[in-house]
């Protein structure tokens, strides 16, 4: 887990000269970047859409949606992974509420086993000490945990199945057994705390 | 965070978050991603969750990322027989039904045509998510490319806009199309793929499309 996650961290700062490769239409940085960056996008389509081909189709898309936006990468907001990241997990959201009606009975069904929402918080993984580039990220990510084991473990819990597995309000009402609008009152609140916290 | 966000949450900074979490979903969720499209306020605020959330990044573990996929991009990106325009570069942007549609009509504009009478392109640009459906014929004598337009409006803050790709794979823009019918000077020849994409009110902002890709079709003699 710490190679892996070191391993991201480094691709962190390799993908926004990539990306300035592409607005200049060199050719191969779009091969740069699937080498780059392919395992961590195919990581997010996996986990959010659940099955391989869907999640090959879905990164091809991703890849054509980069090629085509990279101009509108501002290295000011953010990283170029995170950035990526972004379009990727936007892309898998459009595809999930896309199949919304075949998909609504399987992806509740499946989330009964765990699927890693039990205990979310123990699953992120504890910062690397180490390489000096790494600690700005290592200092977000701490702050993220800290501010997520602030709120009451069911709303992290919540959060978290959102964010990595694209679950909407209806799919965790149906997860967590209440009404949808307590989890809309949960979550609303919790969005709130978090980001009081996340802004400190 | 920045400095235009870090005021008191507020009913829209709660709906971004909602949007980038992705709790949203059927017509909040588009009306969301909506807004993000064009409204450059909700959008920072979108923005700034994704950059506060993306430290979960990490908890995706990476998975394999075939040579297989990276070759069917490249072919789509970069088509390498026959020079055949950016056709297959636009098709990997719209949907499959999408697809489906303008391979159709295709064939019924080639069945339906008459032999050709003078020296004309023409397209028919249908969308298969929206009632669209975008005509255009070049005068290659005048260079005038004439555009009428049926269907529901872009949407309020939002322009229908209109782009030719040829073998460059660039799109270029021909302008925002409003209003049923006008016409516009423009270089164009048969081949030449014509798209019509959803922008914010007034064209893109990139010069290049940002929104839906809605309809394409090739120009052809008629």
């Amino acid at each position: 887990m710490n190679r892996q996650k070191g391993r991201a961290l480094v691709a962190d700062d390799d993908i926004a000269p990539i990306l300035g490769r592409i607005t200049r239409q060199d050719k191969t940085a779009l091969r740069a970047l699937y080498n780059k960056a392919g395992p961590k996008l195919m990581g997010i389509l996996m986990r959010m859409l659940g099955n391989r081909p869907d999640a090959e189709d879905a990164l091809q898309d991703v890849m054509i949606k980069i090629w085509t936006r990279a101009a509108a990468f501002d290295p000011g907001k953010g990283t170029g992974m995170a950035w990526i990241c972004a379009i990727t997990r936007n892309h898998a959201l459009d595809c999930l509420r896309a199949s919304r009606p075949a998909r609504l009975q399987t992806r509740t069904a499946g989330i009964d086993t765990g699927d890693g929402l039990d205990d979310p918080i123990s699953r992120l993984p504890d910062p690397t000490p180490g390489a000096e580039e790494q600690s700005l990220a290592r200092a977000e990510m701490q702050r993220v945990v800290a501010c997520m084991k602030e709120l009451p473990k069911d709303r992290a819990t919540a959060l978290q199945g959102a964010y990595l597995q694209g679950l909407s309000y209806q799919d965790l009402a149906s997860r967590f057994d209440v009404p949808i609008n307590t989890m809309r009152t949960w979550l609303r609140r919790a969005l709130i705390t978090l980001r009081e916290c996340l802004d400190k | 965070m920045s400095a235009q966000t870090s005021d008191t949450p507020t009913p829209d900074d709660v709906l971004a978050a909602e949007y980038v979490l992705g709790l949203l979903e059927g017509d909040d969720w588009q009306a969301a991603k909506g807004r993000a499209a064009v409204d450059s306020n909700f959008a920072a605020r979108v923005q700034a969750w994704e950059t506060r959330l993306s430290p979960l990044n990490d908890m995706y573990e990476d998975a394999d990322a075939p040579d297989r996929v990276l070759t069917q991009i490249e072919a789509q990106l970069f088509p390498t027989l026959p020079p055949k325009t950016g056709r297959s570069w636009l098709l990997g942007l719209v949907s499959g039904t999408a697809i489906a549609a303008v391979l159709t009509l295709a064939l019924m504009v080639w069945n339906v045509s008459p032999p050709p009478a003078g020296p004309m392109l023409q397209a028919e640009l249908v969308a298969a998510d929206r009632d669209l459906v975008v005509q255009a014929q070049f005068d290659i004598a005048d260079a005038q490319l004439r555009i009428t337009l049926r269907g529901q409006d872009a949407g309020a803050g939002l322009d229908y806009e209109l782009w030719v790709i040829d073998e460059s794979e660039i799109p270029r823009s021909l302008g925002v199309v409003r209003g049923a019918e006008l016409a516009v000077g423009a270089e164009l020849a048969a081949g030449q793929v014509l798209a019509v994409s959803l922008e914010p009110a007034g064209g893109s902002p990139t010069g290049l499309p940002t929104g839906a890709v809605l309809a394409v079709a090739e120009l052809g003699n008629s």
